[in-house]
């Protein structure tokens, strides 16, 4: 073809032949426009169709990971999944503004161990695997045994975080100490640095190990926990981010947790839901701390074990390990 | 001495003794009834709220297996329990007391109802009356509104209710309010419930150094205690009637925990000098004894030339 075209060319200009050829162009022109122009009205069409449908679906509103409230159309979502490095980013930054403080109520506790097994389906913990304790404790020999909830202390001044070698363990702004299980080495330094005893080791595989392989790690949750790793209470640092109470908070029905930010001022019983004003309770019921000799700064309060709700009684159905501090 | 402990006791043991068995239901709280009839669908409804709520202490209704608590829970199906009338049991599970906690901020009143029904579905002999008039308003055919506004001088939150007719404006009097703050788990409440006065107003106490956001604003919801004279009425106002509150980040000061991050520049520089010079050195050392050896072995192999 390219031969004939240059042999055509070099030949002399012939009227009837370039008056054909210029009809044949004329036609192929005029069909290749006709197409132009009916894929260009088709695709004008669909734009416009898909425009209307946009409207049609109308906007959503959808809560961003810094906890706004945003409208966005509906037809602009799009499905993605977890991915471990954004789970990280965001259980590293925690959230914004906030403090959170947990005031436990001994008066109230009577060894339910509903705070300790929500908590532990909610971390694929075993059922001797804590990371929240209820404790049997007597001050001295003239002073009645009461229970004693303990979780992490979720200290401002951490020991934990202090010793840890691979700044795997660490806090964040709003008061949280986490674990990153893929940065641990599983020394245990923070193990023994911590005066409350809050951390575990997985000796062991864990329990839901074959499960979990295939979920994403939540460095919030800590879940698919690791072998050869440390794991402690975690405040429930997934579900404060959607604004429900803790695991074990929400699941107490005896009132004994409440919850709250201490830039607000309040805290919530995960029982009755009341919310009252932080400040007061603790005042009013003369609210303590554990062990802040050490200079710790816990996040955790103890309202003392006055009048009591419940008599003391120790079960053998009860499971529970004894400490004295 | 003896007759002075005896009067003493005898004046202050028939209230213990009551409060010990008894469970005094307000006489007008008593005759309340639900406002539906009760069907399999709030029977179901109200067994899965009673499953997670009310099993831990009552146990499975009927079985008696409740835990052994001072005073005891029992079982709701018994006839203990059953010979409550509608409105006591809902104001017992609404209200608590000592060990049975409060539900009213938990579940709604449509909710404690369902349990109610619930509950009387393990009672045979039991015919449920429904109330008949649904809303018995004080204000007919008028709507209920409510202004909410903030006075600065003695930080009080005056509540406003009036009832707003196609003619006037009346303002309700003498209906139960209370006033809530909302945080970020739930709604505070403000003082406490307060009744309207005359002109339609009550007037909340703000409790000093509540804190607000960064202007100090507080997001208020204002409602009527009474549910069933007044329906749901509700007002939402954000006012700006609480401390300046400039949230402070727990990192935001170096310390020992968070010296990667925090560590000023000239320990930095000392530390990687320190670092680069000690290995440096020791680099050195080694570099030379290599030269040595390289020496070494050069005149070893002259030497051994010069001896063929």
């Amino acid at each position: 073809m390219a031969k004939e075209k240059q042999e055509k060319s070099n030949e002399k200009p012939d009227l009837d032949k370039v008056v054909e050829e210029s009809r044949r162009d004329f036609i192929r022109r005029l069909s290749i426009a006709g197409a132009v122009s009916v894929t260009g009205a088709a695709a004008l069409y669909s734009g416009h169709s898909f425009e209307k449908a946009k409207h049609s679906k109308g906007m959503v509103r959808v809560l961003t990971e810094d906890n706004r409230l945003v409208e966005i159309p509906a037809d602009q979502i799009k499905d993605l999944k977890p991915d471990i490095k954004a789970l990280k980013a965001r259980g590293k930054e925690g959230l914004q503004g906030k403090r959170w403080v947990m005031v436990i109520d001994l008066s109230r506790c009577r060894n339910a161990r509903k705070c300790v097994e929500a908590c532990q389906s909610a971390h694929h913990l075993r059922p001797y695997e804590y990371h929240i304790n209820t404790l049997v404790m007597k001050e001295s020999v003239n002073t009645p045994e009461y229970f004693m909830p303990k979780p992490c202390q979720h200290c401002d001044n951490p020991p934990c975080v202090s010793v840890c070698p691979v700044d795997a363990t660490y806090k964040r702004q709003d008061g949280i100490v986490l674990i990153d299980n893929e940065r641990c080495i599983g020394c245990r330094f923070c193990m023994a640095a911590c005066p409350y005893s809050a951390r575990m080791f997985h000796w062991q595989e864990p329990s839901q190990a074959e499960n979990d392989k295939e979920k994403v790690y939540d460095v919030e949750l800590n879940v698919p926990q690791k072998k050869g790793t440390i794991s402690k209470c975690l405040f429930s640092a997934d579900r404060i981010r959607e604004g429900l109470l803790p695991y074990c908070v929400s699941a107490c029905p005896n009132g004994v947790f409440y919850f709250g930010d201490e830039n607000e001022d309040a805290v919530t019983n995960g029982t009755t839901k009341e919310t009252v004003m932080l400040s007061e309770l603790l005042q009013k019921n003369a609210g303590y701390r554990l062990q802040v000799e050490l200079g710790t700064n816990p996040r955790v309060y103890y309202l003392p074990p006055k009048n009591r709700l419940f008599e003391f009684e120790r079960g053998p159905e009860k499971e529970y390990r004894e400490e004295t501090i | 001495m003896k007759y002075f402990i005896l009067t003493v006791l005898f004046i202050i043991l028939p209230p213990v003794i009551a409060w010990g068995q008894d469970w005094v239901v307000p006489e007008e709280r008593k005759g309340r009834l639900s406002t539906f009839p009760f069907t399999d669908e709030t029977r179901q409804s109200g067994e899965k709220l009673y499953l997670t709520n009310c099993i831990s202490c009552h146990g499975n209704p009927g079985k008696g297996n409740y835990i052994n608590l001072v005073p005891s829970p029992g079982d709701p199906a018994t006839e203990k329990i059953q010979r409550n009338s509608d409105g006591e049991i809902f104001y017992k599970l609404s209200v608590g007391r000592g060990q049975m906690p409060s539900f009213r901020n938990v579940l709604t009143g449509d909710e404690i109802w369902h349990v109610v029904s619930y509950l009387r579905s393990f009672n045979k002999n039991y015919v449920q009356k429904v109330m008949q008039i649904i809303t018995s308003s004080a204000y007919p055919g008028a709507v209920i509104m409510m202004t909410v506004g903030f006075n600065e001088a003695d930080s009080t939150v005056i509540v406003r209710a009036s009832a707003v007719d196609e003619q006037k404006t009346v303002p309700v009097t003498g209906a139960e309010v209370r006033l809530f703050a909302r945080r970020y788990f739930g709604m505070m409440v403000i003082d406490e419930e307060k009744t309207t006065s005359e002109s339609g107003t009550a007037v909340f106490k703000i409790p000093a150094g509540l804190p607000g956001d960064k202007e100090g604003n507080i997001h208020f919801s204002a409602k009527f205690a009474d549910e069933d004279l007044f329906g749901i009425v509700s007002k939402d106002t954000t006012l700006m009637a609480g401390e300046i509150t400039v949230p402070v980040s727990l990192l935001a000061e170096r310390s020992m925990w968070n010296n990667v991050r925090k560590a000023p520049i000239w320990v930095i520089l000392t530390y990687t000098i320190g670092v680069i010079g000690v290995w440096g050195f020791i680099f050195l050392i080694m570099m030379k004894l290599r030269d040595i050896y390289i020496i070494g072995s050069f005149i070893q192999g002259k030497k051994s030339s010069e001896a063929i």
